[in-house]
């Protein structure tokens, strides 16, 4: 499982190896292929997410080589939408992850695509220099994400990670966890409630 | 002001892009008229952005970026399958977005089939899981449909009027979610018609003896 490793483990063990950029720095660079065109902060971008959403693409069910055309195609959305990136409403990582997970979506979906109402959620006009503020308090929301996910027992850790990165409905779960369907249910609900709890002791 | 909102389960599982087709445009259409899903939604879709940020990571292949840069300049000619609902007519901003796009028209040009005295069904054009339907109902004030229970989960969501069952009144916004354990008998209660979005995952079971005889009718 994933979940168990994700946060703040994966970087320890490689010594020798640049830290891993911070959610502030990466949602600046995301800003800045917006904004300017950057392709120096895109390849940052790239040599930072490429290698993570790889692994993504074959969590859910690619192989190798379809899951590097998927990161391609990310990140070739990456460039051409980055300027509805508004750094105020989302860290880099949350916009970029939902641009993977349409992509997914469009991947195993044979027919036209429907809008999901978050796509242009997180989209609007390019932040102004009075919004570093809501930029930073984005970056301490997922701080406080982060910890709540680290804090989540095992088995809430487990039916978050299927979802997300196997996008396996309650009923897939069920079956593969073995699990009477309520349980996912409220595995799912439990899991989320600390998440918006902790934002709100937040907020 | 809507009462009734979406579940936290299904609005973690629309986040993480883990619910079919029929059920995302479902929650979709709900998030196109509640605020209030709207920033749910946004946070769920955080802990995908922190997953992501965090994941492990699988080595690219050799001059994997340099095969990306050659593409940046090349004219974006993404097939947009999306219709522009702006451009639509005639208005049909009443109706939640992706109801728009899928239909390209307003409810009342559809073409509905009676199902039962006082309920009318229009079956979406959306590619469905196995056991899985997704319909616009539409009820008539003054009649009561059969009392049902469900052996897997319904969704429903009130687009135009509003109902109400033993569980309490719905109105234009409200969604109600509905697993196994619950018999309800839902009932337009207004002078005009209820129009709902509902998604179910499994057939209904109808209760009685009106509903023996309406259940092949129905085709629920």
């Amino acid at each position: 499982m994933w979940v168990g490793t994700v946060l703040g483990q994966t970087h320890s063990s490689e010594a020798g190896k640049a830290p891993p950029l911070t959610t502030d720095h990466l949602s600046g660079l995301l800003s800045s292929v917006g904004s300017e065109k950057s392709r120096s902060a895109y390849r940052t971008l790239f040599d930072h997410f490429g290698p993570r959403l790889k692994s993504f693409y074959i969590r859910s069910g690619s192989d190798e080589v379809l899951a590097e055309e998927l990161v391609q195609e990310t990140f070739l959305q990456i460039w051409r939408k980055a300027h509805l990136y508004d750094a105020a409403k989302a860290a880099a990582s949350t916009w970029i992850f939902t641009v993977a997970r349409n992509i997914r979506i469009d991947k195993t979906r044979n027919q036209n695509r429907l809008v999901l109402k978050d796509e242009t959620f997180f989209e609007t006009a390019m932040v102004d220099d009075g919004d570093q503020d809501r930029v930073t308090y984005q970056t301490e929301l997922m701080g406080v994400v982060r910890e709540a996910i680290a804090e989540l027992p095992p088995n809430q850790a487990e039916v978050i990670s299927l979802s997300f990165f196997e996008d396996a409905t309650h009923a897939d779960i069920a079956q593969r966890l073995q699990l009477p369907l309520g349980t996912v249910k409220s595995r799912l609900r439990l899991a989320f409630g600390r998440l918006r709890s902790k934002l709100s002791e937040f907020e | 002001m809507i009462n009734h909102h979406i579940s936290d389960e299904t609005l973690v599982s629309y986040a993480a892009g883990a619910l079919s087709e029929a059920s995302a445009l479902f929650v979709a259409s709900h998030l196109h008229m509640c605020e209030r899903c709207e920033e749910r939604a946004a946070k769920a879709t955080m802990i995908g952005g922190c997953l992501l940020e965090n994941a492990p990571e699988t080595a690219l292949s050799e001059g994997s970026f340099d095969r990306l840069e050659a593409l940046l300049d090349l004219p974006d000619e993404t097939n947009d399958t999306r219709i522009d609902v702006r451009s639509a007519s005639p208005d049909l901003s009443h109706m939640p977005e992706p109801l728009q796009l899928l239909l390209g028209k307003d409810y009342d040009q559809l073409p509905w089939k009676s199902v039962a005295p006082g309920v009318r069904q229009f079956p979406l054009p959306v590619e469905c899981e196995h056991g899985e339907k997704i319909r616009l109902l539409k009820l008539s004030p003054g009649f009561v449909t059969p009392m049902h229970s469900h052996h897997g989960h319904e969704m429903t969501l009130v687009l135009q009027g509003s109902f109400s069952d033993e569980s309490g009144r719905y109105k234009i916004g409200d969604v109600q979610e509905a697993d196994g354990e619950v018999d309800h008998q839902p009932i337009a209660d207004t002078e005009e018609d209820c129009i709902c979005l509902v998604v179910t995952d499994a057939p209904l079971q109808f209760r009685g003896l009106m509903g023996k005889v309406l259940q092949p009718v129905l085709g629920f």
